[in-house]
């Protein structure tokens, strides 16, 4: 089912990047990653199908980078799944546009299961 | 007779003459008369013919008749020479001539002798009459008795003696030769007048035997005792003439034998009135006879036998008695003190006193004597006894100062406390010796005195040790005794107490309170004091120095001006809440400190009450904990940081770990993949716990945020109850739910408590296979409870499992895991959210754990 779907994960911690892109790889989808949010905004080609975007980021909010992505028409329609250590920001994580939040850590299935939702 | 002088011839004789002159006119006419009747020899007294011849003379010469009577001219006997003793009473009566001439006279003698010789022998009689009454008076005037002669119905005095006039206390010039009631008025009025009649009229004598007499003796009225005789005097004719009273004084032996008697009644009464019992006992036969108050003071209403007597001595002083019994034979005297048990079993105390009789022999007769109730005596004595001892024993100095400048008494504590070793030398040691010059003199000038004018002085003096000559201080409380019967003063009683431990103790006192000052100031906390009403009554330094205010700024309520605004409000609200209700107080707030800089406190105050309970304010203290606040901050931050990082981690772990378990199971490693999901487990575990540290930071720092909104609470726990049952093991998780509708509340919260209550339960019933949710709608509340069937808690544990990192303890407690944090945090989320959580237990039984939350959230 997740053929040919692209995910993008931005996560300051190589570790996390390094596990999740193995483990949603290990599902099928196409997986890239970056480590600073910049990448994510200066993008402007080759659009993910879904963000998995990590609110604390080393120099930038992860809310900041979602707001200017759902901003931009270009990158308006991409999913975002915010992903945090700390519950309490799932209430403005979906006040800057995020469709869904998954907190730090979390059980793949429920990823997974988020990831399938959101990717028709 | 012719006027022939001397011759007076006879002239002429009649008959009679020659008859009584026994002669015949032949012998007579013509012969001078004196010729005729010459003078007897032997009468030489009667003068007859002087007498004669001065008659004759006295008639011729005055012309008249003169007269002799009674006179003796002795007669011859003729034939004889010897003469006749005759007496006469003649007239010689002159007769004259025409001329008026005497020219004879007639003599006329007259033989009286017979006549004259009766007279004279009446005479005689009379006489010796006479010289016998006046013996006889001058014997009644002599004798040793009152002797009054009365004659005639108005009882004349005609003789007194001495003796009576000193018994009637009379003067005889107011008493002899007049009516007796004359002499002594005031006695006429008695019956001795009726008495002297009654003799006057029958002539029976009468003896009164200590008659009593009132009589005025010498101006005064006393009270005489007479025995008396009143004997008639009876002339020949029978005729009672007058009556002779004889009188003696018995007075004084009237007034002995009335005094004997009164003595005799006054010691019988003195005997009466001091209950005083007589005995007298029978030593021969054993016989006693016993006053009535003797058998009273026994307690008996009626005599009984001596056996009686000694039954009722208390057993334990039969030996006292007979002992005292044995002696006094020898002693002569008894003197014992027993017990005596009356028939209601009052104890009466007795003192038995008593002398032996002894006949000729030596041998003893008979034991009179005394019984007294010495009870009260006894018991005074005690009293006395208890008062001696509290005198000995008092710590207080007690003297008996006598007014010859000694003491007289010092109880034991003043003679420790003056130095005296012994009672004689406190007896011969002047006051002097106890005080310095001055002193003394200050005593002599105003203690003594007042004591003496006033009769109390109270004050402070000085004293003088014996022995070291230490001089120290005493409160002397004392008075002057005066005697009871003169009301003189005899002696001054003192009370003095040694001051110098009282000034010790207040010195210490300043000592402790400049000490405690001093502590205070030093204190690196605020003190603070208020009274009933929550005003400020108290600072200390500390406070001031903090505040840069007076020790009046901070009164009333001032101290609220140092207070950080945003914070004043909140600490005056705690502090009348809690003053409302007597209640500890304890408040953080900030402190604008002078130098600007704003400090954390927390102030406390403990109610304070007097010894009747009344409430009076409070005492309190204010700490500085801004290094504690920072602290704390530090903490919550690192530890709010660290769970943070921690999760970082656990996050890749957790994926990889999940990677791997797939790969493993694509592999057909089911082994490995089982090894690598108990993995996932335990890292389960440990995001759990990094959760609940963050969950209290975040309490603690006041940042737990909530999410409120409408769920179906019945549907969350199934949906909880689903996953848990995949780890519960064993434990079959049983649902009893009522329908409770929504509920409004944070969803994720809630189901952490749920799930918390849950995993307790299993974890806390190692040994059962169940555990039951129910949940229930009670009036406005809707209800959820957790029950299990494991170890229990116990009841003082109950209050505190819903505290920070309270775990219950107990032999295995130790032995389950976990911080002690979920039921905390539990309970502050159910608080909240506007609810309350509680526990039932019962150690071996099991818990209940519930939760209730407001219904009227439902419907929102």
């Amino acid at each position: 089912m997740p053929e040919n779907k692209k995910i993008m994960i931005a996560d300051d911690d190589p570790g996390i990047v390094d596990a999740i892109e193995m483990m949603l790889s290990f599902e099928g989808y196409e997986v890239t990653s970056t480590l600073t949010g910049d990448t994510v905004l200066n993008m402007n080609s080759d659009y993910p199908d879904l963000l998995l975007l990590d609110v604390w980021m080393s120099g930038h909010d992860g809310r900041d980078i979602c707001k200017a992505l759902k901003q931009k028409q270009e990158t308006s329609g991409i999913p975002v799944i915010m992903i945090s250590a700390s519950p309490e920001l799932k209430r403005s994580a979906h006040e800057a546009g995020a469709e869904d939040f998954i907190e730090k850590p979390f059980d793949i299935e429920e990823l997974l299961k988020k990831i399938s939702q959101l990717i028709k | 007779m012719s006027t022939d002088a001397p011759h007076y011839t006879i002239l002429d004789a009649n008959k009679a003459y020659l008859e009584s002159t026994n002669s015949t006119r032949e012998v007579l006419v013509g012969k001078s008369v004196f010729a005729a009747f010459p003078a007897n020899p032997t009468d030489d007294v009667s003068k007859n013919i002087e007498r004669t011849i001065f008659s004759f003379e006295e008639a011729i010469n005055t012309k008249k008749t003169h007269t002799m009577s009674n006179y003796r001219y002795d007669i011859p006997i003729p034939g004889t020479d010897q003469f006749e003793e005759r007496y006469w009473t003649t007239s010689n009566t002159p007769v004259f001539d025409e001329n008026g001439d005497v020219i004879y006279f007639i003599h006329s003698p007259n033989n009286v002798t017979e006549t004259y010789k009766l007279a004279q022998r009446e005479k005689a009689g009379i006489l010796a009459l006479s010289n016998q009454r006046q013996q006889l008076y001058s014997v009644f005037m002599q004798a040793p008795v009152g002797i009054v002669i009365l004659r005639g119905i108005d009882f004349f005095v005609e003789l007194v003696n001495d003796n009576y006039l000193e018994l009637v206390g009379k003067k005889r010039e107011e008493f002899e030769s007049r009516p007796l009631w004359e002499g002594m008025p005031e006695v006429e009025s008695q019956v001795f007048n009726d008495l002297l009649q009654g003799v006057l009229k029958t002539g029976i004598a009468y003896y009164g035997s200590e008659a009593e007499v009132k009589i005025v003796r010498n101006g005064v009225l006393e009270t005489l005792y007479v025995n008396f005789v009143y004997e008639p005097l009876i002339e020949f004719d029978g005729r009672v003439s007058g009556i002779i009273v004889v009188a003696t004084d018995v007075t004084e032996t009237i007034r002995s034998k009335y005094q004997l008697k009164d003595a005799e009644e006054r010691a019988r009464l003195a005997v009466d009135a001091v209950g005083l019992g007589t005995f007298d006992l029978d030593l021969i036969h054993g016989e006693m006879i016993t006053s009535v108050q003797f058998d009273k003071i026994f307690g008996f209403d009626e005599h009984v036998p001596r056996s009686e007597f000694v039954n009722v001595i208390h057993p334990d002083d039969q030996e006292v008695r007979s002992k005292a019994h044995q002696e006094a034979i020898e002693k002569g005297w008894i003197f014992y003190e027993v017990r005596v048990v009356w028939k209601d079993d009052s104890i009466h105390w007795v003192r038995v006193e008593g002398k032996v009789y002894y006949d000729e022999n030596g041998k003893a007769l008979r034991i009179i004597g005394t019984l007294l109730d010495i009870t009260e005596q006894r018991n005074f004595r005690e009293e006395q006894r208890k008062l001696a001892t509290l005198v000995d024993n008092s710590v207080d100095l007690m003297s008996i100062l006598n007014l010859n400048g000694t003491n007289s008494y010092i109880n034991k504590a003043g003679m420790t406390l003056l130095g005296f070793d012994t009672e004689e030398q406190v007896m011969h040691t002047p006051i002097a010796n106890l005080h310095t010059p001055e002193d003394l003199a200050f005593v002599e000038a105003e203690v003594l005195p007042q004591v003496m004018q006033k009769g109390r002085w109270d004050g402070t003096m000085y004293v003088k040790h014996l022995k070291s000559g230490e001089i120290f201080p005493v409160f002397n409380n004392c008075i002057r005794i005066d005697d009871p019967v003169s009301g003189k003063p005899i002696a001054v009683g003192a009370v003095m107490r040694d001051l110098r431990p009282e000034l010790a103790a207040k010195q210490a006192l300043a000592d402790s309170e400049q000490l405690l000052r001093n502590i205070t100031t030093a204190a690196p906390t605020a003190l603070w004091m208020s009274d009933e009403s929550g005003d400020i009554t108290y600072v200390n330094q500390t406070w001031m120095d903090w505040t840069d205010s007076k020790f009046s700024d901070n009164l009333g309520e001032q101290w609220l001006k140092a207070i950080h605004k945003d914070d004043r409000k909140r600490a005056l609200n705690k502090f009348i809440s809690d003053l409302k209700q007597r209640a500890f107080y304890e408040v953080e707030f900030r402190l604008n400190h002078s130098d600007g800089t704003i400090h954390w406190c927390v102030a406390t105050g403990k109610p304070q009450y007097d010894n009747d309970g009344n409430f009076i304010g409070y005492i309190g203290s204010c700490s500085d904990i801004t290094e504690q606040k920072h602290l704390q901050q530090q903490k919550d931050d690192f530890i709010g940081i660290a769970s943070h990082e921690l999760k970082t981690p656990v996050t890749s772990i957790k994926a990889y770990t999940q990677v791997l378990e797939k790969m493993m199971q694509k592999q057909g490693a089911v082994r490995e993949a089982g090894m690598i999901a108990k993995m996932d487990s335990q890292i389960n575990r440990l995001t759990s716990l990094i959760g609940d540290l963050l969950d209290v930071t975040k309490i603690n720092s006041g940042k737990l945020q909530f999410n409120d909104r409408d769920f179906d609470f019945n549907q969350l726990i199934k949906e909880l109850i689903e996953d848990l049952q995949h780890t519960a093991g064993k434990h079959t998780i049983i649902e009893e739910l009522e329908d409770t509708g929504m509920v409004y509340a944070d969803r994720e919260r809630i189901s952490q408590v749920i799930t918390n209550l849950i995993t307790n339960a299993i974890k806390y019933s190692p040994d059962s296979d169940s555990v039951i949710v129910r949940t229930s709608v009670h009036n406005s509340e809707i209800r959820l409870c957790v029950q299990d069937f494991g170890i229990g808690i116990t009841e003082q544990q109950q209050e505190k499992v819903f505290e920070q990192f309270y775990r219950v303890s107990g032999d295995m407690q130790h032995t389950f895991p976990g911080l002690g944090l979920g039921l905390y945090i539990s309970s502050e989320i159910i608080k909240r959210e506007g609810g309350r959580i509680w526990v039932n237990s019962k150690v071996g039984e099991g818990s209940t754990f519930c939760f209730a939350l407001p219904v009227n959230q439902i419907n929102n």
